[in-house]
């Protein structure tokens, strides 16, 4: 993050526009629309990287939808972020963006519905500034304890709701097991066999 | 002092005849009090739900998705835990996205019936209805009196594709549930929805009478409208000297055969309509009789009931068959608030047609999808140490109090079980079980389920005793 990067507002404004295609569904199988590995391929090479080795091709590849559509959306997403001129016409991001696209995703795609970097606008920034962070950049203008600092907010703000709904779901699930449970009791009381 | 506790809407007449039933000199001994909670909304929703039925045949052509779907989806994602998440759909249009949408199966029902609910259904009046589950996976459907009450209209729309009208009434009996089992539930109830008619739910092995002849006794005087059972109870209703002709015989639950459907119907002198019905979805499809029309080969068609319930039929790995080409049954939609069902893969086997011709021929909708060559689940008889006969359904109730999640019991030649169990829990249990249900001296093998696989749940290499030849 040493190092300044473009101005955030362009990376979250290009979120927004992120174009239909890249929130299609990811191939898993032989469902889905987007081959993940390709659209990866394709901007490595922009960004003026070597063709993708078996290996990490790999990495974009499943057929576990409950493991892996959520993560491979996300790429998606961050591919076209990536694909951004200001990065592209840099030719020198290949190697750590294709790390991040491995490897720098998977937390994230944990917690968060991929859509969601597109359609909310702190998820936006939050991307933005995990992808500026894993080139090495920060946004244009800003320092770097600024920069860390607000990228540790937005993380932490993010880590709060998911939890808070998760401790929602929980709890409803925990009514609705002790419904089941009562209604368990009652029936075997009427079900009682007449001797 | 009418049983309004476990009838809310019944009257006067109706009580008549619940008493008459539970009080017949000749009836079983009914092993417990029935009850129906319908609400009168429920009653509402209900005679709603059957206009829609006669209204609204389902219709859609391949590839295509119907209207209602949109939403439907939309709300799943929002409101159901399981499908929330997933993540939402893709952006594309809800066909496409629709397409590429992950499968669900029984194992996610098996595991957490609650992530079904959907956020703001309402948990008053809930009922679980616990059933061991004819692939393996035992189940605890979540349900509604009001949502049950929807399956009366149902059974009427599959009977009238054959020109048959359930009309029940006060002083009937509509409906005679029949099965042939060690041990199930028995009881009788009147409907609101069948106007105070009768419903009873009797099980034919004759140690649940006082005298065994009382079997026919009882039912020749209900005289119900219709029977309902599966081929294995069929074959021995089809024993007793029964005197009236019922309408019709809906059979339920297990593969029908051809062969079998004939002879029982030359047996009651009425038609015998196979139904394909399931626990999480209520009755899907209903035979028709194609006998005289465009045939599909040896093959039955079914013809599918619900307005909001679709149908895809998929491979292995998700992808959408072509028609007319065979693959797992998958429902979306559903009327059950409880279980909205998205790609639901059934574990059924069948082709999707869409035949316009027949369709406009049973005057419906052109692009009239019929599933074809329904592969259910077959009948199994084993054989205990004695000789004696022991219905699949026996085995499953036998091991569904057990913490088994899917399983497959298999007979050898030479009488000997093998039972493949997924996990490790409930051996011990298993074995006692079924040694109370063959005989202390039946031999039984247990071993692990190893793949992943959809388990065929009760197979046998006994001389094949057709069911047919039990009703002779």
């Amino acid at each position: 993050m040493n190092t300044e990067g473009p101005l955030l507002e362009t990376l979250t404004r290009r979120l927004a526009e992120c174009p239909a295609d890249f929130l299609a569904e990811p191939r898993l199988g032989r469902a889905g629309a987007v081959h993940v590995a390709a659209v990866v391929a394709d901007l490595i090479r922009d960004l003026g990287g070597e063709p993708l080795t078996q290996q990490q091709v790999a990495a974009f590849q499943s057929s576990n939808a409950r493991l892996d559509r959520n993560r491979l959306r996300l790429v998606l997403v961050t591919c076209w972020l990536l694909r951004d001129s200001w990065f592209t016409n840099r030719q020198q991001f290949s190697k750590r963006a294709l790390n991040f696209l491995v490897d720098g995703l998977t937390e994230s795609a944990k917690l968060t519905p991929a859509p969601n970097f597109v359609n909310d606008p702190d998820r936006r920034e939050e991307l933005s500034r995990l992808c500026l962070s894993a080139l090495g950049l920060r946004p244009a203008g800003e320092t770097l304890a600024q920069a860390q600092d607000r990228l540790s907010t937005l993380d932490t703000a993010e880590r709060q709701r998911v939890m808070t709904a998760a401790r929602a779901a929980e709890e409803r699930a925990r009514e609705i097991r002790r419904k089941m449970a009562e209604e368990a009791a009652r029936e075997a009381e009427m079900k009682t066999m007449r001797e | 002092m009418l049983p309004t506790d476990r009838f809310p809407l019944i009257t006067e007449r109706g009580h008549r005849l619940l008493r008459r039933l539970e009080e017949h000199l000749h009836a079983p001994r009914f092993t417990h009090r029935g009850y129906n909670r319908l609400t009168a909304e429920g009653l509402r929703r209900a005679r709603a739900f059957a206009e829609e039925l006669k209204i609204t045949p389902p219709t859609w052509r391949h590839g295509e998705v119907p209207d209602w779907l949109a939403g439907f989806v939309e709300r799943c994602f929002r409101e159901v835990p399981i499908y929330r998440r997933l993540g939402p759909p893709g952006a594309l249009s809800a066909v496409e996205g629709f397409f590429d949408l992950p499968t669900t199966d029984r194992s996610d029902l098996n595991r957490e019936p609650w992530a079904f609910l959907p956020d703001s259904q309402s948990l008053d009046g809930l009922i679980v209805y616990n059933t061991s589950g004819t692939t393996g996976h035992p189940l605890d459907i979540l349900t509604h009196p009001d949502t049950l009450g929807l399956y009366v209209p149902l059974l009427q729309a599959a009977l009238a594709t054959h020109n048959i009208t359930l009309e029940g009434g006060p002083e009937r009996v509509a409906v005679a549930l029949v099965c042939f089992q060690k041990r199930t539930y028995t009881y009788a109830t009147v409907s609101a929805l069948l106007d105070q008619g009768g419903f009873v739910k009797v099980n034919l092995s004759p140690d649940e009478w006082r005298d065994p002849g009382d079997r026919a006794r009882f039912l020749n005087d209900l005289q119900p409208e219709i029977y309902t059972g599966d081929p294995i109870s069929f074959a021995e209703l089809a024993k007793l000297p029964l005197a009236a002709q019922p309408k019709a015989l809906v059979s339920t639950a297990m593969t029908l055969t051809p062969a079998w459907r004939e002879s029982l119907e030359a047996r009651f002198g009425c038609p015998v309509i196979d139904l394909y019905s399931m626990n999480e979805a209520g009755p899907i499809a209903v035979g028709s009789d194609f006998r005289n029309l465009e045939n599909f080969g040896s093959l039955s068609g079914y013809t599918l009931l619900q307005p909001r319930l679709y149908v895809e039929i998929l491979n292995e790995d998700g992808s959408a068959c072509a028609p007319g080409e065979r693959g797992e049954v998958t429902l979306s939609g559903g009327f059950n608030p409880f279980l909205p069902l998205l790609r639901y893969r059934t574990g059924d086997f069948a082709t999707l047609e869409f035949r316009g011709g027949l369709g406009r021929h049973l005057g419906r909708h052109a692009g009239l999808p019929l599933l074809v060559g329904l592969e259910g689940r077959s009948p199994v008889v084993f054989r205990a140490r004695d000789g004696q006969p022991v219905n699949n359904v026996d085995v499953s109730i036998a091991l569904r109090a057990l913490p088994i999640s899917q399983f497959n019991l298999h007979q050898f030649a030479d009488g000997s079980l093998r039972l493949g169990l997924r996990g490790t829990a409930g051996q011990h249990e298993a074995r006692r079980a079924l040694l109370d249900l063959f005989g202390p001296e039946q031999l039984l093998t247990i071993a692990a389920l190893e793949s992943d696989d959809k388990v065929v749940q009760y197979t046998a290499d006994l001389p094949k005793e057709a069911i047919e030849q039990n009703g002779k």
